[in-house]
């Protein structure tokens, strides 16, 4: 029933992106400024959730392939001298942000998963396959407005969305092995909700971005629940235009996951949960209408799992295409400097 | 004006849906009966026992190296939430773990559904049993000979094997040490009981059977409430002042680490 429902959504979303793609206001830069996207990556670590908070900008339209490394280890047992074990997650994504007339947004995550964990006895384990796809719907209450405007005062933009995650990857009850990470899963096996919230000012070539949101996660039918989430990141950036052709925006940031504790048959399940807060640094290149991007995340604080867990560190790189969207306002005057000039056609 | 709507469709798409996945409460109907596992990982101090090959240094700056640890473990009755005790059948009810040949997990059969706070059980056999005579013990008997946890029918059960080699201040070369305690005959009783908690409830029915994750901690076995100094006496076995004074250490040596629920799952 839940499937008939949600490609029921799917369809309706799809449908409505078509009717209204090209009615967009904010003409047809394409570099990513803002990089304040959302990507709420709730299935990205295993189904921990790799927060890689930063993507290509708010105006921006794509369709992008990411890949996502996270490397984590794990306890196998319960003791001071039990071995830790590597556990590699790899997740390749498509991704894609499109706007739904002036104020909507829409962003959809399909994630395949393939991760790999080494136990000490040099067996490895193997999981693959679609992890947990992701769409989430933004109003956009703050938003930039046309180009003239941008160059002379600060932009505010401020967006507030809601979405839902989907458990197209599957959750097997025999990857609970022992202590070692939970999260080792394609997915959650759950439906769950999110709550996101982005919040960004740009101010000439300058920019700075918050944001964060929340998964509440439901028990899935092997009666295991997740812990609830809540992410967040503060990124801030500058972009160097060079040429018509190219920009180029190196970016640093701060992130932070909090986890709750799991469970199972409704009872707390020991040694889960906990946070972490990371340094980010990054950078992405803008050619014409491609975007390359590349992030890295290593922790400064964390604590998961009782500290059975430990992430080491995350690497994203992207490739998106910008979808040049008419404006419905004509030609407008773009400033001389620092813009790309349009597309043509 | 137009996508608007079809956002609002969108939206109200989504709330049917969240509204019809909520979830409903997580009580499960625990109905029939289960298999309760109870695994006793052995330790030395927060350290996994690694047998004959990890050294342990304690209180008492003598340093171990363990080379077997076996005990007898007896008499299991669950409480459930409500204080009801089920008590595992005496007949069936004595079970000896052992680290060296990995036999280190009791397998309670037919529990009725329920769910369980606190386990109560004993450590060695109670002189009820022993009383029944060679003839009452049925196969534990030959179990506890195969396992090196009989001294002979008269002077009873080892209810803890416990051996390896020692090193102190004084003791400068690997000396070994033996720690057999037990009941001797009925003139000394060292059964012991130990009630543990659980920290999540255990769930059994037919479709539940959990592993209770017991933590043991054989340094206290020397080094617990009471200190027994191997340099002093490197073999004890009968012996009326130590062997008490062991099996109050062994009774407290066990803890809960976790309680796993589900059914057929590894721990």
């Amino acid at each position: 029933m839940k499937n008939y429902i949600i490609s029921f959504v799917l369809l309706t979303s799809i449908f409505s992106l078509k009717g209204n793609t090209l009615l967009n206001d904010s003409g047809t830069f394409i570099n990513s400024e803002t990089l304040l996207y959302c990507d709420c990556d709730t299935c990205g670590c295993g189904v921990n959730g790799g927060s890689m908070g930063f993507g290509t900008g708010l105006n921006n339209n794509f369709i992008g392939l990411r890949y996502i490394a996270q490397r984590y280890r794990s306890r196998d047992g319960i003791f001071d001298n039990s071995p830790w074990i590597n556990e590699n997650f790899n997740t390749m994504q498509l991704w894609t942000q499109l706007p739904i007339g002036q104020r909507f947004m829409v962003d959809a995550i399909i994630p395949y998963q393939f991760h790999s964990r080494e136990f000490s006895d040099n067996t490895e384990q193997y999981i693959n396959g679609l992890g947990d796809a992701t769409v989430l719907g933004f109003y956009q209450i703050l938003k930039q407005t046309t180009d003239i405007i941008r160059f002379t005062k600060p932009q505010h933009i401020l967006q507030l969305g809601g979405g839902l995650k989907i458990p197209t990857g599957k959750f097997k009850e025999e990857n609970l092995e022992g202590s070692v990470n939970p999260s080792f899963q394609l997915g959650t096996g759950s439906w769950d909700y999110l709550f996101a919230g982005n919040y960004g000012v740009t101010h000439r070539n300058w920019g700075l971005s918050l944001m964060a949101n929340y998964t509440l996660k439901s028990k899935n039918d092997k009666e295991y629940r997740f812990g609830n989430q809540f992410n967040y990141a503060l990124n801030t950036y500058k972009t160097y235009y060079f040429g018509t052709n190219f920009a180029l925006t190196p970016q640093v940031g701060v992130g932070g996951e909090l986890f709750e504790k799991n469970e199972e048959y409704g009872l707390v399940v020991n040694d889960t949960g906990g946070n972490v807060f990371f340094g980010k640094a990054g950078f992405e290149i803008n050619y014409k209408t491609l975007a390359l991007g590349v992030s890295t995340m290593l922790p400064i604080v964390q604590n998961l799992n009782g500290g059975r867990v430990e992430v080491k560190n995350r690497f994203s790189v992207y490739l998106n295409i910008n979808i040049p969207l008419k404006s419905n306002k004509g030609n407008q005057q773009l400033p001389q400097f620092s813009q790309f000039p349009k597309e043509k056609n | 004006m137009k996508s608007f709507y079809k956002i609002s469709f969108l939206l109200f798409l989504l709330v049917f849906v969240s509204s019809c996945s909520s979830d409903d409460g997580g009580i499960v109907e625990l109905t029939g009966k289960g298999m309760v596992k109870i695994e006793f990982d052995n330790s030395m101090d927060g350290d996994d026992l690694l047998l004959s090959s990890s050294s342990y240094t304690n209180s008492q700056s003598e340093t171990l190296t363990v080379s077997r640890l076996n005990y007898i473990v007896s008499n299991f009755s669950l409480t459930d939430e409500y204080g009801n005790i089920f008590s595992y059948p005496k007949d069936s009810g004595y079970f000896i773990t052992s680290e060296e040949s990995g036999n280190t997990e009791v397998v309670l059969s037919d529990v009725p559904a329920g769910r369980y706070t606190s386990m109560t059980f004993g450590i060695g056999v109670d002189q009820e049993k022993y009383s029944q005579g060679a003839e009452g013990q049925g196969d534990f008997l030959t179990v506890a000979e195969e396992t090196n946890m009989m001294w002979s029918w008269q002077a009873g059960y080892k209810f803890l094997n416990f051996e390896g080699t020692f090193t102190s201040p004084t003791v400068t070369d690997d000396k070994n040490f033996k720690i057999h305690m037990g009941s001797h005959g009925s003139s000394l009783d060292n059964y012991k009981e130990t009630t543990l908690t659980f920290d999540t409830q255990a769930l059994v029915s037919d479709d539940l059977s959990p592993i209770i994750h017991l933590v043991v901690d054989a340094s206290f076995i020397l080094d617990g409430i009471n200190k027994i100094s191997l340099t002093e006496q490197a073999v004890i076995m009968v012996s009326e002042e130590k062997s008490p004074k062991i099996a109050v250490n062994v009774s407290n040596m066990f803890s809960v680490d976790h309680v796993h629920n589900g059914n057929d799952i590894s721990h």
